[in-house]
């Protein structure tokens, strides 16, 4: 690499580099000296997080709640989860009341709000891009969508096998394409502009809940047919916000939708929301935000920092915050307080859990080796360390305030305590741990993930029995335990509504791997008592048969039921009407930005 | 990365007028120049004594058991005792003990990979840079693709395809790595290789062997142990970004995890973990790269000014 | 020199097709399979299938391959399997942030590191200069993470001179979130950079010429800054030239901290997403700007040195 002393051509070469240097770096020292700047936004701005990088705007490809709440702001569905009420109600969003449904519980009649609009877009061509009127034919074509092969929605399990014809048009659709969008489908069908009916193959309690869901959505087909492949980047739906900026990656500016329809603020809401607040704007109209910046925070560290520099109006409290900022009475630290921050807690509807993979020659044939691991975990401390607290020890799958669960039941195997756990693993034919080889146990890969295989490491041990532990990727994951090559594994299930009928599908039969039943659990007796509520109304008898299929479950031990957490959500004092609710999705319309509370 | 790239060429072949005397006094002369320097006795001092707390926790001598609880969950560094001298961490294990332990994956690391890109960087380069043809255009190939694709990418995959792990990582680390030490062997065998001394020893009948690895490569060997300093540094820091990653080792204290889990402890004021950690890593880097300054200068004496 | 270049253009090609096979084998057949990520929990059996053939997954690996090569020439790698956009959107979205990122930094790095060398090097052996060196050792010698970790929480939150994390399009707000990075930047590279120059440097200034130079009597500053400075210049731009390739990666723990959504971050999820499509276009980009980056290195020997012979 030695180069001649005489290269004096280069000269030229030398100076203009020095120039362009120096140019440089007086330019980029001139522009960091007015840093700081505050860009132009309205006062009322909301600031808000998502804790993952978003996956498109599309309702039908709104698989993780992130996306889904994003996609919600834009796009609107039939009904929707009262805001305030607990428990929750199901309520009308884009309909005028809740449907009319037929004796037999099949038939469903849906009657649309009327001069409901579309966003301004220039997908509206016809009308030199304003937007139309919502009519019954949009949910025709937007369902349908759900239900088309080509676009593989992840939602399609929500009508799927429920609606009358559209399973056989779904399979028509896979071999013939786009041009059976034309094809009537003989349970969902517009009656008329602003009526549509939906015919259902059996009776299901569940299908108002399901079509809540942000995949249920209405979408305009002029947007999907004019922005094509690119349609996940837009939004058009009948929201009360349009989409201004969309970085999935970073960040999404909604600004509100000049052409909303009028809406108020609910007048009623649950015990001790008055109290709260909650209800001081009753009957004003929404939205109040005049723009919402959603920000996006892979990592907890900076969204907490953020969060207490004021930038953002609400945040989570990371684990390892917890302690500064909450005291022992699980009250807020006194200098959060003197910031006017509030703290609000609000169960969620979830059941974390290690899945046993009963298909597993080992495992699946020895229930007292599972029971026996099952009392040898302490949750108390798992929940202590990884939740600081903020969490309960799960009895079975079915959460708090979700029909089905029972208050006072306790599951025998998850008192914690390692002398029966001996006891029983000595039964199972491995006293003391003997003769039993490494049990493999999947895990993902990341911090938490690691720390909290080192704690199910240990509590094992302590009966001695011995884990091998594999990280993955979430895929990997995924394809290990969907092809069922795990032993353990740990997972969690957040409610997609709150029936426990949605916790207790996790362990039907016929929905095991590559299902959500990724124990693989197969028993009779479950499966039928299974079916059998799918067919029962809300009552006493579907508790009952509930409960019944839980103490199967607990006895069976298909899982090591974790825990149901509690979220501690933290809100600036400037931020009002702020109340967590795990089922609606358009939320941001309620939230209103008091900017005197600004400094 | 950039460091791969700044690295590299800091090992660059030397110059073709230059002549070194034979090689036993170009080692014989290297020592006599270490010992006079004090940074660089000082720093053998200290990887040495990382070396022997690495050996004394493989082999089970101090800090064992590593993960025993000794106090409640981040309890702040104490001089009550050893165990406590940094504080806990969230389980309530010594940090100081974990310190300990990430010093012996930490060598570990370093040593295996090394012992892994060694043989293959010294093999390739030698065999490219000797026999030159087609047999130089496939591995010149070979080392541009694979150093045509990003290092961290490669490190990542490499991870992904044998389970994490350990053992995982010394291999990642080792395939990884050949590539800047195969290619300054390269150079030197081609320098070498038409040398007086080479010649004579063909006349005299040495094989193609015996030419490579009798006569050339202890003449050229200097290059090897100042790779080693760099791979020792650029493992010990790639397992810190692995770690970082997820994909680093499981259920073993060591400095990347330690850091990894720093980042989420930091703000309600746990800095133990990661000042224990960092302050460990950076004296043993400190050493190897004031090492590697002075094995450089001592044995490749041109740049000494 | 333009048959030249063309030439060594075309001799790339082993070395793509090489990274092709390398990346296939990669993640391809081990790398995971992103079908489930796609459907989530609900999936069935049916949807799994149907997905499989949507993406042609279901095709056979050589198949996969073969549409692999096209994609590279045809530079179209669809859509991605984790957030459904094109490739070339998001390449084109993250571009702009890394560059953003990296360029003043780099620039910052390169210029601060040139002129420490200088100095070093002018008085090489002295005080000045081995304080230089034991500096830049000590700052090479702490690790990346332990900079962000400490400058998100001492400068960041406890100071609030920065933003904590995150990104801004518009420009001048911009500045505030790329300012902490790139200082972080800058005091990572530095180190080794200033070493590498002054190497550079110092390695110019045992040559003949230099000797010759001294001997003719010329003082010591023009000597150093009239010969010695402009022909270390060399292997200095060739330094420059060959880190320019790597920056479009950026610094992916900078990105993936501070939630600057470029192209490092970009790839980092993509392997965490098993997401196939983003890792092959974006090995190819890299290894393809690496190869020509390359190639400038020949081409600038050649205009600088006449007698470096083209072959």
């Amino acid at each position: 690499m030695k180069l001649s002393p005489g290269a004096f051509q280069f000269n030229h070469i030398w100076n203009s580099f020095i120039f362009k240097f120096g140019t440089l770096v007086c330019f980029t020292l001139v522009i960091a000296s007015c840093t700081r700047h505050q860009s132009k936004e309205p006062p009322n701005t909301l600031h808000l997080v998502v804790e993952a990088k978003l996956k498109g705007l599309d309702p039908i490809l709104a698989e993780d709640r992130y996306s889904g709440t994003q996609s919600a702001q834009a796009y609107e569905t039939l009904l929707q989860f009262h805001y305030l009420k607990r428990p929750y109600v199901v309520s009308p969003l884009l309909v005028e009341k809740l449907p009319d449904v037929s004796a037999d519980g099949k038939v469903y009649t849906f009657t649309l709000r009327k001069g409901v609009l579309f966003q301004d877009d220039p997908c509206f061509k016809s009308t030199g891009g304003k937007g139309r009127e919502l009519v019954a034919e949009d949910f025709v074509y937007s369902w349908k969508r759900l239900a088309d092969p080509k676009l593989t929605s992840s939602g399609w399990w929500i009508l799927d096998g429920r609606v009358v014809g559209l399973n056989a048009w779904r399979e028509r659709a896979a071999k013939n394409g786009e041009k059976h969008y034309s094809e009537q489908v003989d349970g969902l069908r517009a009656l008329d502009r602003y009526t549509l009916q939906v015919k259902l193959t059996q009776r299901s309690a569940q299908f108002l809940y399901l079509i809540t869901m942000p995949f249920a959505a209405v979408v305009p087909h002029e947007a999907v047919d004019f922005y094509g492949k690119e349609f996940l980047n837009h939004a058009v739906g009948t929201g009360p916000f349009r989409l201004a900026e969309y970085h999935p990656s970073s960040k999404v500016v909604w600004v509100k939708n000049p052409t909303y329809r009028k809406a108020v603020y609910p007048e009623e809401g649950a015990p001790g929301d008055r109290e709260a607040g909650l209800l001081a704007d009753a009957g004003r109209a929404i939205p109040f935000a005049d723009q919402v910046d959603v920000q996006v925070f892979v990592e907890q560290q900076p969204m907490w920092l953020s969060f207490l520099a004021g930038q953002l109006d609400i945040s989570g409290i990371p684990k390892d915050n917890f302690s500064s900022s909450i005291g022992p009475g699980q009250e807020l630290a006194p200098d959060l307080l003197a910031q006017g921050i509030r703290l609000i807690k609000e169960p969620v509807a979830d059941v974390t859990h290690l899945s046993f993979n009963l298909e597993d020659p080992l495992l699946g044939k020895n229930k007292l080796l599972r029971q026996a691991m099952s009392l040898a975990f302490d949750q108390n401390t798992f929940n202590e360390i990884f939740y600081n607290g903020r969490a309960m020890a799960a009895q079975g799958p079915i959460p708090p305030g979700t029909d089905g669960y029972d208050i006072d039941f306790k599951n025998p195997y998850r008192q914690f305590n390692i002398n029966k756990a001996r006891e029983l693993l000595a039964k199972a034919g491995y006293p003391g741990g003997r003769g039993l080889p490494p049990l493999e146990y999947a895990t993902l890969a990341g911090s938490s993930g690691r720390q909290q295989s080192e704690f199910t490491t240990k509590m094992f041990a302590a009966i001695g029995i011995k884990l091998n532990t594999n990280t993955y990727s979430w895929p990997q994951f995924l394809e290990t335990v969907k092809n069922k090559k795990a032993q353990i594994w740990e997972f969690a299930w957040g409610g997609d509504y709150p029936d426990g009928e949605n916790f207790l599908q996790l362990f039907y039969s016929k929905n095991a791997s590559p299902g959500q039943n990724d124990s693989n659990y197969r028993n009779p007796e479950f499966d039928r008592l299974y079916e059998l509520s799918l067919t029962l109304p809300e009552g006493k008898q579907r508790t009952e048969t509930y409960q019944k299929m839980v103490r199967i479950l607990v006895e069976d031990c298909p899982w090591i039921f974790g825990s149901h957490r509690l979220s501690y959500i933290l809100a600036q004092k400037w931020l009002k009407n702020y109340k967590p609710n795990d089922f609606s999705h358009s939320n941001y319309k309620y939230y209103r930005v008091d900017p005197s509370l600004k400094k | 990365m950039t460091t791969e790239a700044v690295i590299a060429p800091t090992v660059q072949p030397l110059p073709e007028n230059e002549k070194f005397p034979p090689s036993r006094s170009l080692w014989g002369d290297a020592l006599l120049r270490i010992k006079r320097d004090r940074i660089a006795l000082i720093c053998i001092g200290i990887l040495s004594f990382y070396s022997i707390i690495a050996l004394s926790c493989q082999l089970g001598w101090i800090a064992t058991p590593w993960d025993k609880v000794v106090g409640a969950a981040y309890q702040p560094p104490s001089l009550s005792s050893i165990e406590l001298i940094f504080g806990t961490d969230l389980f309530g294990r010594s940090v100081f003990y974990k310190v300990l332990h990430g010093t012996r994956i930490a060598m570990s690391v370093g040593l295996m990979s090394s012992l892994l890109s060694i043989p293959v960087g010294v093999t390739l380069g030698a065999l490219a840079g000797y026999f030159g043809g087609w047999v130089d255009d496939l591995i010149v190939w070979f080392y541009t693709t694979i150093s045509s694709i990003p290092n961290i990418m490669l490190l990542i995959s490499v991870t992904f395809v044998l389970g994490k792990g350990l053992s995982a990582m010394y291999v990642a680390l080792g395939v990884t790595a050949w590539v800047g030490l195969a290619r300054v062997m390269r150079g030197e065998f081609i320098k070498h290789k038409s040398r007086e001394y080479v010649l004579a020893a063909e006349s005299l009948g040495a094989g193609h062997l015996s030419r490579i690895f009798k006569h050339i490569l202890p003449n050229i060997s200097h290059f090897i142990i100042i790779n080693l300093s760099i791979q020792f540094v650029s493992a010990i820091k790639s397992e810190v970004i692995l770690s970082f990653l997820g994909l680093g080792v499981q259920g073993q204290p060591s400095w990347g995890v330690m850091i990894d889990d720093a980042k989420l402890e930091l703000s309600r004021g746990v800095w133990w973990q990661l000042a224990g950690a960092t302050l460990a890593m950076f004296f043993v880097v400190l050493a190897f790269n004031l090492l590697g300054d002075s094995l450089r200068d001592a044995l490749d004496p041109k740049l000494k000014h | 020199m333009f048959a030249y270049i063309v030439r060594k253009l075309l001799s790339t090609i082993p070395t793509l097709l090489g990274v092709a096979l390398i990346v296939f084998v990669l993640f391809n057949l081990v790398g995971g399979d992103p079908t489930y990520q796609m459907l989530g929990r609900h999936a069935n059996a049916q949807q799994i299938e149907e997905v499989r053939h949507e993406y042609g997954f279901d095709q056979s690996q050589p198949v996969q391959f073969l549409n692999y090569l096209k994609q590279i020439v045809t530079f179209d790698y669809g859509r991605s399997y984790s957030t459904r956009q094109s490739i070339s959107q998001m390449i084109g979205d993250g571009i702009v942030p890394s560059l953003s990122l990296m360029i003043p930094a780099f620039l910052l790095t390169t210029l601060l590191s040139i002129a420490i060398g200088l100095g070093a090097a002018y008085f090489r052996g002295q005080a000045i200069d081995r304080v230089t060196v034991i500096l830049c050792i000590f700052g090479m010698s702490l690790p990346m993470l332990g900079y962000i970790l400490f400058g998100q929480y001492f400068f960041a939150f406890k100071l609030g001179w920065f933003p904590i994390s995150g990104y801004e399009t518009a420009w001048p707000d911009r500045i505030q979130y790329i300012l902490m990075p790139m200082a972080i930047f800058v005091l990572v590279s530095l180190g080794y950079d200033v070493r590498f120059y002054r190497t550079a440097i110092l390695e110019e200034t045992s040559q003949d010429y230099v000797r010759t130079a001294r001997a003719k009597g010329l003082s010591e500053p023009v000597i150093f800054f009239r010969h010695v400075l402009k022909n270390s210049m060399v292997p200095i731009l060739t330094n420059i030239v060959i880190e320019i390739p790597l920056l479009i990666l950026g610094a992916f723990l900078l990105e993936s901290f501070f939630g600057i959504p470029g192209l490092g971050s970009i790839t980092i999820d993509a392997v965490n997403n098993s997401d196939f499509p983003v890792i092959k276009a974006m090995t190819t980009l890299v290894a393809f700007l690496y190869i020509l980056g390359n190639l400038a290195t020949d081409v600038l020997y050649t205009l600088v040195d006449p007698r470096v012979r083209l072959k």
